[in-house]
């Protein structure tokens, strides 16, 4: 792993960004980046203290919304120093359990340096600024802007985002946040018998339900540089270097073996990120042209690459890998977590006015990325020994094991946008863009082992497997003289697909199965967009737009080779009202594409390596998905969004809002996936409201409804085995065996039934129908999530005569997602066709018609009052209370029950709580 | 004060001129605004040149100005102010920004842009705002110090954004949200109000570029790639706020089975609330795929693996 940045490349970006610092004099242009703001929770905004009590009567913008009261301010004087200074006492009540009030800030009892500030200027315009905050706190923040107005500026920043995942976590493991996770006593690391996986599972729970929770969380610490600078007047350069460390776990999770059936067990994952960012570039503007060049570099450098964790899992020897001197075959997990990348970016953005030509506008933008990474790979066990199919020599513990020693992995991304708008008529613009967008890879990795020519990979740290094997065509298992020979084929094959292909066909072999990985899919695609729009001024306030858009999207290795969408976009603004704007639009999009082919991923598969055998086998693995399943981000969507926004000066002090958007989608070919029988919604009402009476009074509030429906269909596959026959009862459940006594009783009787050959298997096995054995519709399950929201904010301000400032807000929040289903209990198994038995029944009981609501309700108010007591020195006492209660279903019963299965998986996130919390402060304020 | 009554004659004469020169071709047109300096200005809008002397137009027209322009300080954005001096209540002799005067916006646009071109406003002609009529005033005050940076009408980017966008700013406060509400980011780290050559206005060339420059880990590439993440991140996670974990648009499995029905192993299986963990305990199986972190309890690289085993997102 490259822990370190390409010196050739920082050389460069740093030599760039210093040349551009270098020189003299700019102007800030917060818009490129990241970082556009400074603060914390309790320095959200301006610091502005008191309201000017001689502020003339509120106007209101073009729109028609209030404008504040101006902040009171001495006399402007070039020259000046001012500044200010908070500082005080803070009590929190924020406790472990207050984890989601914590989740982004970090308010901690005390005392308390809240924020601070120094402006200076010189006669010549030059100025110096300095602002912080949160001083010594996980969320604190601090900038120092040197420069000249109008000519230079630099700005150095500072800021500290912590950021809370839970603080419910048994960690059962020492070395958190390290590259090495050790188990703590009494558990132990690849248990032996006389423990079994039974016995194992009760010890894992006990030693969770003996660990108090603890935290786990990150803070992300970012400290940058940014210069502008005006060269002329028309030219402009900047150039900036940011670094970010992030530094924390959060939970993550560790399976074993071949999959979930042997558990799981969640670990935490160690995060410790460096990021550098560069960028430097250069403007040009005139009274005909606009340009801008500007580069780009971000080097992501992971400290923790490769994680090792003791795994407590009881394990069976699997592949070769045994127990060996008193410890289990699978003491240990390694994780290769994400690899250092490297991404560069070229821009070039050009905009010329052309007036002799119908007052037209040209814009071009040309943008030209690449992202890469080559880590070196890690085995894909750490154990020696293992060997998969009997062969020995795969030596897979060694980086020689694999088809290569580094990831080499490149995107390149291109983006070309050209528009141009005319005004042919004085009351018309119309505008035309083609927008090209493309991304590019050399992925081609192989699974496979060069050393013995074996397909497929090793699982779960050697615990598990997933390897290309050989059957005789009939089904059955090569002879030991085929195996040998297929053995000496693959070693001297050196990992050549297409001569193993040949080779099974040669000799009357096929893949056992049709769904282990040999290579992976290199996802591409390439986007155009094409636009054709028009605006209309009806009057000299009154204006109708329409848009059209197609967006064509051509994927590799997709579903469907290409999508397209039509867009159609009307639009009416109307701000002759005389006291309101009405802002109406209507976008009716719809997406067609190519046949959907619901398998196209055969060539990264065994199944590519020869045709399914023609025995008595289950055929599951030779088919990808029911064909009827509609993955939504390929799927055919008829989609309308209707947004409107009224504004009203009710009166000169009082002006109000409405907003709505109603949103609907529906997949009108989508039998399974997101459902395509009814309409996915999203429904938004605003209404807002600010009263301003006088100077000294703010009054505000506004309220926020929203709800959705989402509905999907599932299909619970069933079975496919060659030569077998499937009944369908009339009660939806399906059998291989003739009708029981118990449906005879019952009523329930045969519908019908379908018998699987090696001829039909994939048209009666891979389509979702009433007689598909393994996609039968009476095993289709439907889910419907509705989600509601309310939200209603209340604000009042004041300025006492004596100056005092009162400031309070409230906020309630409530969020809900109800999760209800549809399903045939017969059909899915959970009741026996004919004679549920009593266990049968207690289970339909606790699955119900759906999950409890996912709701979160929040309570928050925020108070402060501002008293002056000199004209320098005020006191301000704060305090913000809030309560929250929440309910997630996937925590039910974690925190009394770690290990609710008896196959050890395991649970240590207990998940987030109710709270109820609060922060106090009294501060003093200093103003020079 | 010997400069008032300056600018009162004047204001006069340019009344009478103004009159003669109507009365003298037959047709209501104006005169020719000429600049009458900023004490003209300030001599009748006290208040706002208390205020305005905090700004950074102020500092800049005054203390460093680089054209003539702005050397003008007031008339450098308002227009020259001769006609407006000789008849204040004339509300076409001067170009203002609020609702009241009515200058039309797409002259008030063009009056910003005339020194702001290009840079970041280089798309604003056809963007949405811009469509939508917004002037720049609809998000800035240059009169007075609303905010530390930008001359906002409010004390924060976020706020001014939200005092428009309510449904966003709703969508902040619920379960899973970027840290907005908690001032660690704010809508301009992701959008550019002033238009944009991508999408819903944002910063970067596509969704994926832009989230990668706080995820930077999730660019990859990856041996071993998801395609809808590799495609777009909203795929699966909304952007300003979730009801669920992770900003996720559903709640999983069913998030996941919205996409995979495979033939072989579990995606499909129908999970219900018989495999909570407090049901397991009353009879009910304990769902690997329904406790916890669902589906991520094993495909915990679901963003991409970079190891030679991982092309089930596992290690």
């Amino acid at each position: 792993m490259n822990i370190r940045p390409r010196r050739k490349n920082l050389a460069c970006c740093i030599s760039l960004a210093c040349i551009a610092m270098a020189m003299q004099p700019a102007h800030a242009d917060s818009a490129y980046g990241v970082d556009a703001i400074l603060g914390n929770a309790f320095n959200t905004g301006y610091a502005g203290g008191q309201r000017d009590p001689d502020a003339t009567p509120s106007k209101h913008t073009p729109t028609g919304q209030l404008y504040g009261v101006p902040y009171a301010r001495d006399e402007a004087v070039a020259g000046a120093t001012s500044g200010w200074v908070e500082i005080g006492i803070l009590s929190s009540g924020a406790d472990e359990k207050a984890a989601l009030f914590r989740k982004y800030k970090d308010p901690q009892s005390g005392l308390y340096l809240n924020s601070f500030g120094m402006t200076t200027e010189s006669d010549n315009a030059r100025f110096l600024d300095i602002t912080g905050g949160g001083v010594g706190n996980d969320d604190q923040f601090y900038s120092l802007s040197v420069g000249r107005y109008n000519d230079w500026k630099v700005k150095a920043f500072y800021s500290e985002t912590p950021h809370v995942f839970t603080s419910t976590y048994r960690n059962l493991w020492s070395g958190t946040g390290t590259a090495n996770l050790t188990l703590n006593p009494p558990l132990v690391a690849g248990p032996v018998a006389p423990a079994t996986a039974a016995t194992t599972d009760i010890a894992i729970g006990n030693a969770a339900l003996a660990t108090p929770y603890s935290e786990l969380s990150l803070i992300r610490k970012k400290g940058g540089i940014r210069a502008d600078m005006n060269l002329q007047d028309n030219w402009k350069v900047f150039a900036s270097y940011s670094n970010e460390k992030r530094d924390g776990a959060r939970p993550f999770g560790m399976v074993s073996a071949g999959g979930g059936g042997t558990g799981g067990v969640e670990i935490p994952e160690s995060i410790d990120y460096d990021t550098h960012d560069f960028l430097a570039g250069i403007q040009y503007s005139d009274a005909l042209n606009s340009a801008t060049l500007q580069a780009a570099a971000s080097l992501f450098r992971n400290n923790v690459g490769t994680m090792t964790v003791g795994n407590p899992m009881f394990l069976n020897a699997a592949n070769g890998i045994v127990a060996a001197g008193g410890v289990g075959p699978f003491p240990r997990a390694v994780f290769d977590l994400y690899p250092d990348n490297d991404y560069y970016n070229l821009k070039g953005e050009y905009a010329r006015e052309l007036p002799d030509m119908m007052k037209g506008r040209f814009t071009g933008v040309v943008s030209l990325s690449q992202s890469k990474q080559n880590d070196n790979l890690i085995p894909s066990t750490s154990y020696a020994g293992a060997t998969v199919n009997a062969i020995a020599g795969g030596a897979w513990d060694t980086v020689a094991s694999l088809s290569q020693p580094t990831a080499n992995l490149k995107v390149d991304i291109n983006m070309a946008d050209f528009g141009l708008s005319l005004k042919p008529v004085d009351d018309l613009d119309v505008k035309g863009k083609i927008r090209y967008y493309e991304t590019q890879t050399n992925s081609n990795y192989q699974a496979c082992n060069p050393l013995t020519g074996q397909f497929g990979r090793l699982t779960n740290d050697g615990s598990g497997a997933a390897m290309f094997n050989a059957l005789q065509t009939n089904g059955t298992a090569m002879t030991a003289g085929q195996a040998a020979a297929l053995n000496a084929f693959m070693a001297a094959n050196g990992c050549n697909e297409a001569a193993l292909a040949s080779y099974l066909v040669a000799n009357g072999l096929v893949p056992a199965a049709g769904n282990v990985n040999i290579r992976s899919i290199p996802y591409a695609y390439k986007q155009m967009n094409y636009t054709l729009g028009a605006d209309y001024q009806l009057g000299n306030s009154n204006s109708i737009n329409a848009n059209y858009e197609r967006e064509t999207l051509e994927r590799q290795h997709r579903e469907r080779a290409e999508t397209w969408e039509d867009k159609i976009k009307l639009g009416y603004v109307n701000r002759g009202l005389e006291n309101g704007t009405l802002r109406l639009s209507f976008e009716n999009d719809r997406l067609r594409g190519t046949p959907y082919i619901s398998d196209p991923y055969d060539p990264f598969y065994s199944a590519s390596l020869g045709s399914p055998n023609t025995g008595n086998l289950a055929m599951t693995s030779w088919i990808h998905v029911n064909s009827l399943h509609r993955k939504f981000d390929l799927a055919d969507r008829d989609q309308n969004i209707l947004n409107g926004r009224f504004n009203y000066m009710v009166r000169p002090d009082l002006d109000a809002g409405v907003s709505f958007q109603l949103k609907t989608a529906k997949y009108p070919d989508a039998v399974f996936g997101l459902d395509g029988r009814n309409k996915q919604e999203q429904n938004s009402l605003n209404f807002d409201l600010t009263w301003q009476p006088s100077a000294q009074m703010t009054v505000s509030g506004y309220y926020a409804y929203q709800d959705g429906k989402s509905e999907q269909n599932g299909i619970q596959q069933n079975a496919c085995v060659v030569g077998t026959t499937y009944n369908f009862w009339s009660d939806g459940s399906i059998s291989t065996v003739p009708q029981t006594a118990a449906q005879l009783a019952a009523g329930v009787t045969l519908v019908s039934t379908t018998t699987v050959t090696s001829a039909n298997f994939l048209a009666t096995c891979g389509t979702a129908s009433a007689t598909s054995p393994l996609y039968a519709t009476s095993r289709a399950w439907n889910v419907a999530q509705k989600n509601q929201s309310d939200t209603l904010g209340l604000g009042f301000k004041f300025d006492f005569s004596n100056m005092t400032v009162l400031d309070v807000n409230y906020t309630y929040s409530s969020n809900r997602t109800k999760i209800s289903y549809a399903y045939n209990p017969y059909a899915l198994g959970i009741l026996t066709s004919g004679a549920p038995t009593a266990a049968q029944l207690l289970t339909l009981g606790l699955i119900g018609g759906g999950f409890s609501d996912l709701v979160l309700t929040q309570n928050v108010v925020d108070a402060s009052v501002l008293v002056p007591f000199t004209k320098q020195s005020s006191v301000r006492v704060l305090g913000r209370f809030e309560a929250g209660r929440i309910r997630d279903w996937h925590y039910d019963g974690v925190a009394a029950n770690p290990t609710p299965g008896t196959n050890q998986q395991t649970y240590l996130d207990s998940g987030p709580q109710h709270y109820r919390t609060y922060v106090l402060g009294v501060m003093y304020q200093y103003k020079m | 004060m010997i400069w008032e009554r300056f600018l009162c004659k004047g204001a006069v004469l340019a009344a009478l001129t103004a009159l003669l020169l109507v009365f003298s071709t037959g047709q209501a047109v104006a005169a020719e605004a000429t600049y009458v300096g900023e004490q003209a200005c300030a001599g009748c809008h006290v208040t706002e040149n208390k205020n305005f002397g905090h700004t950074l137009h102020a500092k800049v027209f005054r203390q460093n100005p680089k054209n003539e322009a702005e050397k003008q300080v007031c008339e450098a954005c308002h227009g020259p102010g001769s006609n407006h001096a000789a008849n204040p209540t004339d509300k076409s002799a001067l170009i203002s920004f609020t609702k009241e005067w009515g200058t039309p916006v797409e002259k008030q646009t063009e009056q910003c842009l005339s020194c702001h071109k290009g840079g970041q406003r280089l798309h604003w002609p056809g963007s949405i705002h811009a469509t939508n009529k917004l002037s720049c005033s609809d998000c800035h005050n240059p009169m007075s110090r609303f905010s530390a940076n930008g001359l906002l009408k409010k004390a924060s980017i976020t706020e001014t954004c939200q005092s428009c966008h309510k449904q966003q700013e709703a969508e902040f406060k619920r379960r899973s949200h970027m840290p907005v509400p908690e001032g660690k980011m704010t809508c301009t780290d992701c959008h550019n109000p002033h238009g944009s050559a991508t999408q819903r206005l944002l910063k970067a060339d596509s969704v994926n570029q832009l989230c990668y420059t706080c995820h930077a880990e999730k660019r990859g590439p990856f041996l071993w790639e998801h395609a809808p993440v590799r495609e777009k991140c909203t795929n699966c996670h909304a952007q300003h706020g979730s009801n669920h974990d992770k900003l996720l648009v559903s709640a999983r499995p069913y998030l996941c089975s919205q996409c995979h029905s495979p033939a072989v192993g579990h995606p499909g299986t129908f999970y219900n609330a018989s495999g909570t963990a407090a049901n397991a305990q009353i009879g009910g199986a304990a769902g690997q795929r329904v406790i916890g972190r669902s589906c991520q309890n094993c495909h915990s690289m679901i963003h991409g693996s970079n190891h030679p085993a991982g092309a089930r997102f596992q290690r």
